[in-house]
């Protein structure tokens, strides 16, 4: 049984639909965007019936509150109606009603036209790219808000928006990045590389996989759709702190659901990721034979399956107590305010390293490949991951040194917090000896690994001062910290994004991008980003608070800097997209391994065949034996090889 | 080899020079005005020369094994398969803990001793509200709108919130703690020069947050005295 046996004829429709009754048809009842249209209307009506017919009937009044229509019509039923719609529940609902289902049906695998990418697709290549073009549309209108308040704060006083504005623009930036752009364009990379690193054919649950994309577009619009609310969109940081949080206008409604759909989709994807690791990787791949890359992800789904639960507990919370009056952090109501923090720091701690140990994977693999060695340490930098895992558990009140909880547990939380740098450490030393000796080649991908590495230095390093509480008591919201989560985040996580972008373009689109773009890129974002964000700790460290619009006038000068630097990052940017567009549409046509890699998904054709492997891998060694003479980390055995293993 | 060596120390010598320039040839934190800013201060330059020496080390082998190993686009010969080496890897994972305990051991100190209010402290009831401070001196029972505070007497803050979380901070005096709705937290200053400076509220709190300002003044004993009982006629 080849591969190519299961591909189905084309992409109209799966065969156990009622025939086809014509063009028209088809697009208003078929799975797809019109469909999802109109049942995503039709569900709105029927959540704003539900809701002022509950109202009417318990004399509620007044029967129309349309913070409640919203947040019930507007924010559950209508993208439950969506995804109805485009066809994500299909299967399932076939299945649940007794009607015929195919499980070998792959109608809604792979891609042959660029409309194959707007529908329900099953086929992890295809919703990698899904996951990764929209998290980068994401990237750019995050960045664009960026814009806005760097140009509000180049000079002190109000010029632009008004604080409301501000306020919310600086909340949609973070919650953009951090919920629209790391956590899943990290997701992306991995939905396109971890089967195909681990020979598998796909991911475990190809359904579920199509389900969690899905949801992400859904809460990126909500974020945003919150600026048409009345009184403006959410505007208490991406933190939402309680209680001011209870107390803002309706658009902080739209973060705390938007919220529970992001991390819906995080969680789905978690569970398919560890399924997939643990149950699909091709014979011989044992888990010390892994790329880091998926340990990585394997390390990252547990902790998003752990913490994730917890920050959509706490916007519930909240919204719970903003819409239907409960006092969960209600001082009045019996409520404990610190509560929310100490519940949206279990997750959002543990979120950082979310959104940093995929990163640590990507750069693993491009340093090993790009300096022809064997990664250094292989089995520590394995183990690492986990110790940050673990680690990462018992740190999250450093987030909360200031904030009047139990002093007692100021000490305990600082010693972990500082340990953490023992195992991030092991593997900042690992890259660099990786090097050593190694034969560089100075690649795009290669470039912003390293220009990770030493950002990231920063950004550990300034967490140090950050970790021991007596620096943090005077640094704790101050600019300081914003410009320590911009080095490990941005300088951290969204370079290693770029190096998994350069380095997986061939395998992913077929085709070179321009390595001197490439590395104009690199330059640009490199020396931009250091003008934009290295000054912030000295503001902050002299007296400037995070998220105002108004600031001492003694800081003028300097942020009229950082936000010329900023503008030159934006700018940096369009490069990029430039690159990635004009490359993917007439790139020269890449080879199969550009990069003379060992892991599996170099082994296969760029792009890989619609079921990655049309022979089976058998791994036999690890993937980064770079100079061990006739090292191999796999062989593909061909049909005819494999029959009498099988015989 | 040895040449090797020796360029490669040259590098980061250069590089933690110029950090070193960085860090000492700008004032990176305000001119400390109370007793726990000089305590935080001193542990900020611990954390400083670690840090300096942490990045010129790591930098240092990054840019020299770039300088002198890199090869051409064709090239296409590999590195020796060196896969590990244990005394390196204990020694990496050794010293960095070491390290941080050391930080965490002095922190730990300062920040008993910061948080000593002594026997007999100035009180003041530090009230936030969207978007003002209010100061009160329960033992003169004073209220005031600008922080009026003795130089060289130890002085607890006790910070409560009317509505939402604010955030007190008196840069040059190098302390911060939230006001929550609900529950009390304390802070100790002891202020150690008289002048002028300003309270900051550093938890966003609503649309005022960034004018949400006070002045702070640090007297003599005598002139605070005097103040007291000007305000409490």
């Amino acid at each position: 049984m080849t591969a190519t046996e299961h591909r189905a004829p084309g992409h109209e429709y799966p065969e156990h639909f009622e025939p086809p009754r014509g063009p028209l048809w088809r697009i208003l009842f078929g799975p797809g965007l019109v469909r999802g249209a109109w049942m995503g209307a039709l569900f709105f009506a029927l959540g704003t019936l539900l809701v002022l017919a509950l109202r009417w009937w318990w004399g509620w009044g007044p029967v129309w509150d349309t913070e409640i229509v919203l947040a019930v019509a507007g924010m559950v039923t209508l993208p439950i109606g969506f995804l109805t719609g485009i066809g994500a529940f299909d299967y399932w609902l076939h299945y649940i009603s007794g009607r015929p289902t195919r499980p070998e049906d792959h109608s809604g695998h792979g891609a042959t036209s660029w409309k194959d990418y707007f529908r329900v697709n099953t086929d992890h290549k295809v919703i990698g790219i899904q996951y990764l073009v929209t998290t980068f549309v994401f990237f750019t209108i995050g960045g664009l808000f960026a814009m806005f308040f760097r140009a509000e704060l180049a000079q002190p006083g109000l010029q632009f928006v008004d604080s409301q504005t501000f306020n919310g623009l600086v909340s949609a930036h973070a919650t953009l990045m951090i919920f629209l752009f790391i956590i899943p364009a990290f997701a992306g990379i991995a939905n396109y590389v971890v089967p195909l690193m681990l020979g598998a054919p796909d991911m475990a649950f190809p359904r579920l996989n199509a389900l969690s994309f899905w949801l992400l577009p859904i809460a990126g619009l909500m974020f945003l759709a919150s600026f048409l609310a009345p009184g403006g969109s959410f505007a208490s940081g991406w933190t939402a702190y309680a209680p001011l949080s209870e107390g803002q206008p309706m658009g902080q409604t739209f973060f705390n659901m938007g919220v529970q759909w992001a991390g819906a989709s995080s969680i789905m994807t978690a569970l398919n990721f560890l399924v997939t690791i643990i149950t699909m990787r091709a014979p011989g791949m044992t888990f010390w034979r892994m790329p880091l890359l998926v340990w990585a992800n394997f390390t990252t789904s547990l902790l998003v399956v752990i913490a994730t639960p917890f920050i959509a507990g706490s916007q519930f919370f909240v919204m719970f107590d903003r819409i239907m009056h409960t006092s969960f952090f209600v001082p009045e109501g019996g409520g404990y305010v610190l509560g929310y923090q100490h519940i949206f720091w279990f997750y959002s701690h543990p979120a950082v390293y979310i959104m940093m140990l995929p990163g640590f994977g990507i750069v693993s693999e491009v340093i090993s490949t790009m300096a022809r060695k064997p990664i250094f340490g292989y089995r520590l930098m394995a183990l690492s991951l986990v110790g940050i895992l673990v680690l990462g558990f018992s740190v999250w009140a450093h987030h909360m040194f200031v904030a009047g909880m139990a002093d007692w547990l100021r000490v305990p939380m600082m010693i972990t917090t500082l340990l953490i740098a023992v195992p991030t450490g092991i593997k900042v030393f690992s890259w660099t000896a990786t090097l050593w000796r190694g034969r560089i080649h100075l690649t795009t991908p290669m470039l912003f690994a390293l220009g990770f590495v030493t950002m990231f230095v920063i950004g550990g390093l300034s967490g140090i001062y950050l970790g021991s509480v007596p620096i943090d008591i005077h640094a704790s919201d101050t600019y300081f910290i914003v410009a320590h989560i911009h080095y490990v985040l941005f300088g951290g996580s969204v370079f290693t994004i770029f190096a998994g972008v350069y380095y997986w373009f061939p395998k992913m689109t077929g085709r070179m991008y321009d390595e001197r773009l490439g590395k104009l890129h690199f330059w640009l974002t490199f020396v931009s980003f250091n003008a934009t964000f290295f000054p912030m700790h000295y503001v902050g460290l002299r007296g400037m608070p995070r998220r105002v619009f108004d600031y001492d006038a003694a800081f003028g000068d300097l942020n009229l800097v950082i936000s010329i630097a900023s503008f030159v990052l934006g700018a940096s940017f369009v490069l990029f997209v430039y690159n990635v567009v004009t490359s993917w549409v007439r790139g020269p046509l890449a080879d199969g391994n550009p990069w003379r890699a060992h892991s599996l998904e170099w082994q296969v054709t760029s792009p890989p065949p619609i079921f990655n492997f049309d022979e089976i891998p058998q791994v036999v060694g690890g993937p980064y034996e770079y100079g061990v003479p006739g090292a191999r980390h796999a062989v593909m055995s061909t049909v005819e090889e494999k029959e009498p293993v099988h015989a | 080899m040895r040449k090797g060596i020796v360029q490669l120390v040259a590098i980061g010598v250069v590089i933690g020079v110029a950090l070193t320039l960085v860090a000492v040839l700008f004032q990176w934190l305000p001119t400390s005005a109370s007793e726990e800013f000089d305590r935080i201060q001193a542990i900020y330059w611990l954390a400083t020369w670690i840090s300096v020496g942490i990045f010129s080390l790591v930098t240092a082998v990054i840019v020299f094994s770039v300088w002198k190993w890199r090869v051409s686009d064709d090239d296409d010969v590999d590195g020796p398969p060196i896969h590990g080496h244990t005394g390196l890897e204990i020694l990496w994972t050794a010293v960095p803990a070491v390290l941080v305990v050391v930080i965490g051991v002095v922190s730990a100190v300062v920040l008993a001793r910061n948080g000593q209010a002594g026997p007999r402290p100035l009180e003041v009831t530090t009230i936030g509200q969207q978007f003002a401070w209010r100061f009160e001196y329960p033992a003169d029972e004073v209220r005031s709108g600008e922080l009026v505070l003795p130089v060289g007497v130890k002085t607890r803050f006790t910070m409560q919130a009317v509505d939402v979380i604010h955030s007190f901070w008196v840069p040059e005096f190098g302390q911060k703690m939230d006001a929550v709705p609900g529950i009390r937290t304390t802070i100790v200053v002891t202020p150690k020069r008289t002048g002028e400076f300003r309270v900051v509220c550093t938890e966003l709190c609503g649309l005022g947050h960034a004018t949400m300002r006070a002045r702070a003044r640090v007297v003599t004993e005598q002139e605070f005295e005097a103040w007291l009982e000007e305000r409490s006629a």
